[in-house]
């Protein structure tokens, strides 16, 4: 075992003054595992851990860093060492002055005993650390976007501006999702082919650019740099490798079956029936009533879908401007939130829209035999009950969860949330998922505007060319943690029994059971991926026979340091 | 693209979420980085928040993981206390010039050991904020006397009352703007009565009076007397979708109120709780689910569709006095509430403090980036953009650093 270098920080008596750092020093030079003890005023003072790191042997020792919190200035000293060439793995932090001596200035005696087992822990910790073998990987050049809707068009556009090939996979016939159902997008009135059409020119300037329609993922392996996917397009099937994934399924509309008489009388439709119909120049309506929230916020879908709200106030102005109509718009709470929409709002409210607010125990009720006649609601803000003559009744239902995201989230090991939508990385990375190199936009992760679908394209996209610039990609680089990650989980073949614990328990989908030859027969055992490990030491705590560790902070350092604590 | 060493550095003007993740992304793409803050710390507001809704846990830790990374990244440069002065065109770019207002302490050579604070006569000496990284003291200019007496006790010599301006001259190809939004000031709509008592508060000071790691260890007291409120009224749209002042929703303010009333309750259920909403506007992943969990906490957060009519002081200042119509039962009422939040006056901090003074970008009519206006104006994210709760903020900032390279290209 190799000898531990010691630097003791006095912190201009802030520790010293309740915990004897010279008494420290004696005590730890008696220890075999320590070759040298250097107190100091301020390790942090500038170029002292330099000046300090320069005098040690680098290639062999270990240092014991005992200074203040990470979050005041221990870590900058943790990153001082490893400037000199002296890596994390081969470095322990102890805390003695927000951790010691100052929480428990009023009672020396205890204080010095704890900076004591503190400085045990730490030598315990320190001589049981070895260091993960990284590994690399040149990242495939080609991005992989699945739907083609304007997330996944905005993705590929971003990436193909970038010089980056993009194959695109699309379930049906043609581009554009769900926003090509649409007649016209609010707020600024554009059409979806308006919105789509300068993606679309951008992918096709990228010479080597491809959208595959009638397209079906059949497997997918691999990890960050190197996903390895099968997928056929109409008859033929088709394998690439790519440096990174986007998803950019989108949702689905809600069919209201028994709400408000839908599907029974002649005039109730939806808002998307609405839409075509605008398309056609076929809508028949002088009276229409909006309802909103149908099947949103209500015990199956506990959600509010977003796009419900000023997609009724358009069209509801639409009726008013184009068809020379009334609108009613019966609500809830209006979702119209931020400044563009407020102002949409208010600009409806002045073109003569009439806002209707009802409470969801007391619903409108549709009337008429085999058409529309009238809608009978309770106004919850005066009290009154109103009978609108209508002629039409649009209902605003909510987007739901694509029929693929389950099985995508398959074959990606991605999470899903209870409605069924991606979920993100929370709170500060809302395209990334937990598996590194496959992200998430649009309407798959959450109910979007178009607008704010192709924003959130961009965004993967931005992601997706951030993974795939170095020229290669190494395993110790995919941390979500400042500095280098934690290592990796790794396996001792000759003591796994093959039960596939870790397996089961990896929240990465890292790790996967192998056959093994042993002498004449077979074996199972488990093997890591280092690309998709995050070294969270979930299968550590499960495995039956120690076979995986993380040698950063293995299962001897963790249970040494924890007898000296109770000891 | 990537390999772009010939590329003019990027200015980000702000090191909220916004500017931190579009520095880090910006230098994942290999671009040189000048990163601009006028705090002395980075982090913005959200390093100012006790919690963070729906998840409910604190705003430092996932923020401060992203500090970290700013600071370790070579291609990031970082200046703190600094405002943008000056911006000029030059081709392919700006000349921008940054000055730094440097505070009394030093704030990179401040140990945090307290003794400043502690001989201080006049109490001008005061930590940061709570979660500030690392930690350090400011002197309130205008408490400090100047009378010499803790520079001689500071240990590390970072106490200075002559720290000069700095000021640097900097090229860079483009300007991501990321600056967030500041309070707007409540007094002149009078039915709030900001100002008039000291338990009428804005959210963001209740946030920071409650917070866990603040001046009550998160107990839940009232200013005027430091005794639990028995009811707290929390009063949404204060001074937003309000003509008189903010005419926008400021689309993070439902949310933000009830997370407050939720914590208030895990702390002190026998606190009741009264939100006044206009629209309850819950659109995120799980926050209509979170709504829904406050109401049905064990004694529950109360909802009233409500604007106020007029919120006063009592005659003896033991409490306020509030004053509503509860549309949704068409009654007027006079009720008595302990403590009063007020939610909702949030505003772009581009938008000039004195009316009449030049904003350094384009600006709309509400005071947000008009990204169409001008050159300069075509990159901002976060709140300077539109109202913006984080994850909103982040895919502004993802989304600009996209367009500010793949346009460099263009431009190139």
């Amino acid at each position: 075992m190799k000898q531990s270098t010691v630097f003791l920080c006095t912190c201009y008596d802030e520790i010293d003054r309740v915990v004897d750092c010279e008494a420290l020093r004696t005590r730890l030079l008696k220890d075999p595992r320590v070759a040298s003890v250097t107190v100091d005023e301020a390790l942090c003072r500038e170029g002292r851990m330099t000046g300090l790191a320069e005098s040690m042997n680098k290639h062999d020792e270990s240092v014991l860093v005992a200074a203040c919190s990470p979050l005041a200035r221990g870590d900058r000293l943790l990153q001082d060492l490893a400037k000199e060439g002296i890596p994390a793995s081969r470095v322990q932090l102890v805390d003695l002055r927000e951790g010691c001596s100052w929480i428990h200035a009023n009672d020396g005696p205890e204080a010095e005993k704890k900076a004591v087992d503190l400085l045990e822990m730490g030598l315990i910790s320190l001589h049981n650390k070895e260091a993960s073998a990284d590994v690399t990987v040149k990242p495939a050049g080609r991005v992989l976007v699945i739907g083609a809707g304007p997330a996944g068009l905005a993705a590929a556009a971003a990436l193909a501006r970038c010089g980056i090939a993009v194959t695109i996979l699309e379930r049906g016939a043609e581009p554009g999702g769900t926003l090509g159902l649409i007649s016209k997008i609010y707020p600024d009135d554009i059409t979806p082919a308006e919105r789509l059409g300068p993606l679309r020119e951008a992918i096709e300037a990228h010479p080597d650019s491809t959208l595959r329609p009638r397209a079906n993922i059949v497997s997918v392996s691999g990890y960050a740099g190197n996903f390895r996917v099968r997928y056929t397009s109409g008859d033929r099937e088709y394998k690439e490798t790519f440096g990174a994934v986007i998803l950019a399924t989108g949702g689905r509309i809600f069919l209201p079956k028994g709400h408000y008489r839908y599907g029974e009388l002649k005039k109730v439709i939806t808002q998307m029936e609405l839409e075509g119909r605008f398309k056609k120049n076929l809508v028949e309506g002088k009276k229409a009533v909006f309802i909103q929230c149908v099947g949103a916020r209500c015990d199956e879908r506990p959600y509010c879908a977003t796009t419900c709200c000023p997609a009724s106030i358009k069209n509801a102005m639409r009726i008013i401007e184009e068809e020379e109509g009334q609108a009613w718009i019966l609500h809830r709470d209006i979702m119209t939130p931020g400044n563009v929409l407020e102002s949409y709002y208010r600009r409806s409210m002045a073109m003569g829209v009439q806002f209707i607010r009802f409470s969801p125990e007391d619903p409108p009720k549709v009337k008429g035999i085999d058409t529309v006649e009238s809608v009978e609601v309770r106004d919850s803000i005066s009290g009154v009950t109103r009978t609108i003559p209508a002629d039409l009744v649009v209902l605003s239902t909510p987007l739901v969860a694509g029929v693929d995201t389950p099985v995508l989230a398959v074959h990606f090991g991605l999470q899903l949330d209870s409605y069924g939508f991606f979920r993100e990385i929370y709170p500060l990375h809302p395209v990334e998922t937990r598996i590194d190199g496959v992200f998430i936009c649009g309407s798959a992760r959450w109910p979007v505007s178009s607008e704010q679908a192709a924003l959130q394209g961009e965004a993967a996209a931005m992601k997706a060319v951030g993974l795939l610039a170095g020229k290669t990609l190494a395993a110790s680089e995919l941390s979500r943690v400042p500095g280098p990650k934690l290592g990796h989980a790794r396996a001792d073949n000759d003591s796994c029994s093959g039960c596939g614990n870790c397996a089961a328990v990896c929240p990465f989908d890292a790790i996967r059971l192998q056959r093994r030859r042993d002498g004449g027969t077979f074996r199972m055992v488990s093997r890591v991926n280092k690309f998709r490990c995050k070294a969270c030491g979930s299968c550590l705590s499960v495995c039956p026979n120690g076979t995986m560790q993380i040698p950063e902070a293995s299962t001897r350092s963790i249970f040494g340091m924890i007898e000296k604590a109770f000891s | 693209m990537t390999e772009s060493g010939s590329h003019k550095p990027v200015l980000v003007v702000g090191g909220g979420v916004a500017g931190l993740i579009a520095a880090l992304d910006l230098a994942a793409l290999g671009r040189e980085v000048e990163l601009v803050d006028s705090a002395p710390r980075l982090g913005g507001q959200v390093a100012k928040l006790d919690k963070i809704y729906p998840g409910d846990h604190c705003a430092f830790c996932p923020l401060w993981t992203e500090i970290k990374r700013v600071e370790e990244n070579e291609n990031i440069r970082i200046y703190l206390t600094s405002n943008v002065t000056t911006i000029n065109p030059e081709p392919e770019g700006y000349t921008v010039t940054i000055t730094g207002e440097p505070g009394w302490i030093d704030e990179s050579l401040c140990v945090f050991c307290g003794r400043c604070r502690d001989i201080c006569p006049e109490q001008a000496i005061r930590p940061l904020w709570e979660h500030a990284s690392p930690p350090s003291f400011f002197i309130d200019k205008t408490q400090c006397t100047q009378c010499g007496t803790c520079p001689a006790v500071c240990p590390t010599d970072a106490i200075d009352t002559r720290r000069p301006s700095v000021y640097v001259v900097l090229s860079v190809a483009d300007i991501v703007w990321a600056t967030g939004f500041r309070e707007a000031d409540l007094t002149p709509l009078a039915e709030f009565g900001y100002g008039s008592h000291r338990d009428i508060m804005t959210s963001l000071e209740f946030e920071k009076w409650t917070a866990e790691s603040g001046p009550n260890q998160g107990r839940i007291l009232r200013r005027s007397d430091k005794q639990p409120p028995r009811s707290i009224a929390f009063i949404q749209c204060a001074g937003a979708r309000d003509l008189r002042l903010l005419p926008y929703c400021s689309g993070v303010c439902c949310m933000h109120a009830l997370k407050q009333a939720q914590w208030v309750k895990r702390r002190s259920p026998e606190i009741d709780c009264t939100i006044f909403y206009t629209d309850l506007r819950t659109i995120g992943r799980d926050y209509y689910d979170y709504g829904l969990k406050s109401l049905h906490m064990a004694t529950g957060v109360n909802l009233v569709r409500a604007r106020p009519g007029f919120i006063r002081p009592m005659p003896d200042g033991s409490a306020l006095a509030l004053n509503y119509e509860d549309t949704e039962a068409q009654k007027i009422r006079l009720e008595r509430f302990d403590l009063v939040v007020l939610n909702g006056n949030l505003r772009p901090s581009l938008v000039p403090s004195s009316p009449g003074a030049p904003a350094p970008v384009a600006l709309d009519g509400d005071g947000f980036v008009d990204r169409a206006g001008d050159d300069v104006s075509r990159f901002a994210c976060g709140f300077s953009r539109e109202p913006a709760d984080i994850a909103e903020a982040v895919l502004h900032a993802s989304s600009s650093v996209m367009q500010c390279v793949t346009r460099e290209k263009g431009r190139g």
